[in-house]
């Protein structure tokens, strides 16, 4: 793995982290979703992301988390699974708009693992977790989706890995 | 905030469990998560808050640092007992006000699980507590080893936690002072509708985002200036040292779930 992928993923990582503890408090902190959840639209720029955004998931769940080893597991794992589909399944796709609103669903129909996380935690019922936890996840990413294509046009994300 | 999340959650006191390995307490918690699953009546859940009490006592963590962040928990346990009072159904009925009846499995069910999550909250909030983000860093390294084998990239992985620790601190004051050099230009991020906000953060993150990728490029040509090589043959700063105690903790955990195992029914 090159040097500067090494480098370029552990600052995706740390900026996860500092959206998370910094700009959410402030701009949003009446909606609980998690809004740099559409970070996860970095892998469909380049897929080398992929370490970046796990490690900002980790990290942030390590730091911020109220269901510790739970969301440690589970969300590290829904991610890592979410991020592996959408690059197996965006491979032969090629509008951009297209793979976005792939992953889009594809985070949002995966959250059943987060939904599972909530039932085996708590109890909650698996059903009407699934439904709450993929509608809060599709809005992010959903929202973040024209964002990030916004911000990847002045940045050209693919170039700097 | 900002000196919170340098540390993350440590606390930096002496005791029992600040010198364990961190690579010890990781597999504890690992083993822990599993085993408090047998437990299903009175007696195991007797056994495993004392458990949780002993590990509680011997972190010497203050009582106010451990339930400081655990507000948001306790709601979520209050609801949790409510949610399973009046949705299940079945078992005797215990209470009738007739149009609300509490039913003995309800009740028993409510209370094992808020128990079961709140003993597992409070044990994995050790690690956190007790082991500085670093250190859990490099234990982890230290246990996917093995992973080297089918070509997974452990010391690349490793590195890029560390640096992504080493630039939290610094992105956080970085995007704290572009947020308010916006501000000072206008912009209002905490008003308006959910479209307009998340407009609002567009000239906050595009800066945020060209002056990450600049730093990440500067300590890559750095690192590369000084022929970093990474992995096989490189020797550690920080020498992770597994000793007796560490084999010890680990016996007491398995021990528990022998224990839980003998009085589940």
């Amino acid at each position: 793995m090159k040097i500067r992928t090494i480098v370029t993923n552990g600052i995706v990582a740390a900026l996860y982290i500092a959206v998370t503890a910094v700009i959410q408090p402030i701009a949003f902190s009446n909606i609980q979703f998690r809004i740099p959840e559409m970070f996860n639209h970095l892998v469909i720029f380049n897929k080398k992301y992929f370490f970046g955004v796990v490690i900002g998931v980790f990290f942030a769940n390590l730091f911020f988390s109220n269901m510790l080893p739970y969301d440690l597991i589970f969300g590290v794992f829904h991610s890592i699974v979410s991020l592996a589909i959408t690059l197996l399944v965006t491979k032969w796709m090629k509008n951009i708009w297209m793979k976005l609103i792939a992953n889009t669903i594809i985070f949002s129909f995966m959250m059943f693992i987060i939904a599972y996380e909530l039932k085996l935690a708590l109890g909650f019922p698996f059903w009407e977790s699934w439904l709450f936890t993929a509608v809060g996840e599709f809005v992010v990413m959903a929202a973040g989706a024209p964002l990030m294509y916004v911000i990847d046009k002045r940045i050209q994300f693919k170039n700097k890995l | 905030m900002m000196e919170k999340m340098i540390f993350g959650r440590y606390i930096p006191v002496n005791s029992l469990l600040h010198k364990l390995d961190p690579r010890s307490k990781l597999c504890a918690i690992l083993i822990f998560i599993f085993i408090i699953f047998i437990a299903n009546n009175a007696i195991t859940y007797g056994i495993l808050a004392i458990f949780t009490f002993l590990a509680l006592y011997s972190s010497n963590i203050p009582i106010k640092f451990l339930f400081n962040g655990l507000k948001f928990i306790f709601y979520l346990i209050v609801f949790t007992f409510l949610l399973h009072i009046l949705f299940t159904r079945e078992g005797d009925v215990l209470v009738d006000f007739g149009w609300l009846k509490i039913y003995e499995r309800g009740l028993t069910q409510g209370i094992f699980i808020s128990l079961r999550f709140l003993f597992l909250i409070l044990i994995t909030s050790l690690l956190t507590l007790t082991t500085t983000p670093i250190e859990i860093t490099d234990g982890m390294e230290s246990l996917m080893k093995p992973l080297r084998k089918i070509h997974f990239p452990v010391h690349e992985l490793a590195l890029m936690m560390s640096i992504a620790l080493r630039f939290i601190p610094t992105l956080m004051d970085e995007t704290d002072k572009i947020m308010k050099a916006q501000m000072a230009r206008g912009v209002d991020f905490s008003h308006g509708s959910l479209k307009r906000r998340a407009q609002a953060i567009v000239p906050l993150l595009i800066p945020l985002f060209i002056s990450s990728f600049k730093r990440a490029e500067e300590l890559a040509v750095a690192m590369e200036a000084r022929g970093y090589r990474g992995g096989e043959g490189r020797t550690k700063y920080r020498q992770l040292n597994w000793r007796t105690m560490d084999t010890i903790v680990i016996l007491i955990v398995l021990s528990l779930g022998g224990i839980l195992f003998i009085f589940r029914t």
